[in-house]
């Protein structure tokens, strides 16, 4: 996903302190897709999601408050989140592995204070992170926390794993 | 700079390379649990397939240990074919828990950085090294690399001051910390204990590093003294070098005291391990299982504590009480110490060393609205098993207290 377009979606919100325990159940953990994808399902049944299907077809952006994806450090969490088309994640902070790992993954991790109390499951938003603002359909607007570099520079390439082959070479 | 020990130990390692916020560090020490290693296997056979030094990584298997479904035992067989292709030479198989096998072996030491694919990477702390738990892609990175990406974190210093109680453990000084700073009171930081009496043992310091990670802070570290030197000499057969790592006057953001004589015993109640009450307001819940066993409360002297405890004592009708050592050692020194006859005939079940139920992964995983007190350090909404389940974390001691009462029960009414 590249940092210069604009990223639209539907919002999943989710509290404060969710935990990747509650985000995708230890049971699900599974080097299978469809298995870690039901994962989700049932992280998203638990956490009391009112989304429906043509909703997460477009792609979600989770909408979250305080120290998001706090525990355990399991990137099955995360992996989830990507194959269930989560395109991007707001939090108004988060825990620090979940942090990275979106980023690996190649899922912006986006700071932002003030949106969590304006939105609710199934709302259009749209991120420009270029611009550093989250807009939803009521046309009310919201600064991102500026990502830095390194991050943005992983997010560029499409997570860690291109980023490492990029630099490969230099190391 | 308020960055403490931990700043310098990664201003030593710092390669000068920088990107943002962001150093580029040396990685002294990995450790590849085996559900987390096996995430990143396919990745690392398509990048290069070979990694940064084969003596400088510990493979655990003890999530699956021994694995229980057929999808585990081949998560299994692959962590071990990629071990022996790779020429590992630490890799332990069913020999106990990832974390304290970290400390058992002569691998870390004081001013390292460790970093493990697996957030309860943080216990290692305890010995004095910078110790951080990150996701497998990370990890990918460093078995690739032998580097890290790392920012220095804020380091508050913490004043462990006057005598711990004989009914106090390194876990209540943990919930006393969560019931201070709550679930992100200490988001992104570097804690740093401060032993004032230098009275407090190892296995309590590595309960305690073990659960800076549940108010999330980065690391937490035992600033070395003699118990660290004594431990390490045990150990290894002698101190090592590391004397020379710290330059004794580091810098903080701020201070905090703990008062260890006025603690009492800790309970966090569900779901929550930052929701912590005194034992007092916890007594009287009706509990149907209790565990001792984890990273966090499974090591010898919790083991120790909990045989002094059931010594000559039954548990308490219908009350299941689960034993997990922490390690293999652990369980033949608790075996010839006479801790475990002393469980047994209480009326314990001891498992395998591993991580046991913990993660709502191997055997005594809970029911629905079943009520476990539990020595491991997280106690969320389904972790381990149904999701009406109740979990409340608490010392061995306490644990130990609660199976002979069957309900929750403050460990100086039975000492």
């Amino acid at each position: 996903m590249g940092l210069q377009g604009v990223i639209t979606g539907r919002v999943w919100r989710l509290g404060d302190h969710v935990n990747t325990d509650l985000l995708h159940p230890p049971s699900y953990f599974s080097l299978d897709a469809s298995k870690v994808e039901e994962g989700l399902r049932e992280g998203m049944r638990r956490l009391g999601a009112d989304l429906r299907g043509e909703y997460t077809a477009e792609g979600l952006v989770i909408v979250a408050g305080e120290n998001l994806g706090c525990g355990s450090s399991r990137e099955s969490s995360v992996r989830a989140l990507r194959i269930g088309r989560v395109k991007a994640v707001v939090a108004s902070s988060f825990a620090r592995i979940f942090y990275r790992s979106l980023a690996n993954l190649g899922i912006p991790p986006l700071e932002c204070r003030g949106v969590h109390d304006w939105v609710k499951d199934g709302d259009l938003i749209r991120i420009s992170i270029k611009d550093g603002l989250i807009e939803l359909d009521n046309a009310r607007r919201f600064p991102i926390s500026p990502l830095d570099r390194h991050i943005e520079e992983i997010l560029a390439c499409g997570g860690l794993v291109p980023y490492l082959r990029r630099t490969l070479d230099e190391i | 700079m308020t960055r403490g020990f931990t700043g310098q130990i990664i201003q030593a390692h710092a390669e000068g390379r920088k990107e943002g916020e962001y150093l580029s560090v040396r990685v002294d020490f990995v450790l590849l649990p085996d559900p987390t290693l096996a995430l990143l296997l396919t990745d690392l056979r398509e990048l290069r397939g070979n990694i940064w030094n084969r003596e400088k990584v510990l493979v655990t298997v003890d999530h699956f240990a021994p694995p229980s479904t057929v999808e585990r035992a081949n998560v299994v067989k692959r962590v071990l074919s990629f071990v022996k292709e790779e020429g590992i030479s630490h890799c332990s198989l069913y020999r106990g828990i990832c974390h304290q096998l970290l400390v058992e072996g002569p691998w870390v030491r004081p001013g390292m950085v460790v970093l493990g694919a697996d957030s309860h990477t943080t216990t290692a702390g305890a010995l004095g090294c910078l110790a951080t738990g990150l996701g497998s892609t990370d990890i990918l990175y460093t078995l690739i690399t032998g580097r890290t990406w790392l920012r220095s974190p804020e380091a508050f210093r913490v004043n462990l001051k006057g005598k711990l109680p004989a009914y106090v453990m390194g876990k209540d000084i943990a919930l006393e910390l969560l019931r201070r700073g709550g679930e992100s009171g200490f988001l992104y930081q570097a804690l740093e204990f401060y032993d004032l009496e230098g009275m407090i043992p190892m296995d309590d310091r590595l309960a305690l590093c073990n659960m800076v990670v549940e108010g999330g802070a980065k690391n937490g570290l035992f600033c070395p003294d003699d118990i660290t030197r004594r431990y390490i000499e045990a150990r290894d057969g002698h101190p090592g070098q590391w004397e020379g790592t710290f330059d004794g006057d580091p810098q903080y953001r701020g201070a905090m005291d703990v008062d260890l004589s006025s603690l009492n015993p800790q309970v966090a109640l569900p779901h929550s391990p930052s929701l912590v009450v005194d034992v007092e307001e916890a007594r009287g819940e009706v509990i149907q299982q209790v565990f001792i066993g984890s990273c966090t409360g499974g090591r010898l002297r919790d083991l120790e504590v909990a045989a002094r405890i059931f010594s000559g004592r039954k548990v308490a009708p219908g009350l299941r009480l689960l034993i997990i050592p922490a390690s293999l050692k652990i369980y033949q020194t608790a075996l010839e110490n006479g801790y475990i006859q002393a469980i047994l005939e209480a009326g314990g079940v001891i498992l395998n060393p591993s991580c046991g139920p913990c993660g709502g992964i191997d055997k005594g995983v809970l029911g629905a609205e079943e009520r476990c007190l539990s020595t491991s350090n997280r106690n969320y909404r389904g972790r381990m098993g149904d999701p009406s389940s109740m979990v409340y974390l608490a010392s061995p001691l306490t644990a130990a207290a609660t199976a002979l009462r069957g309900e929750i029960t403050d460990p100086r009414e039975v000492l």
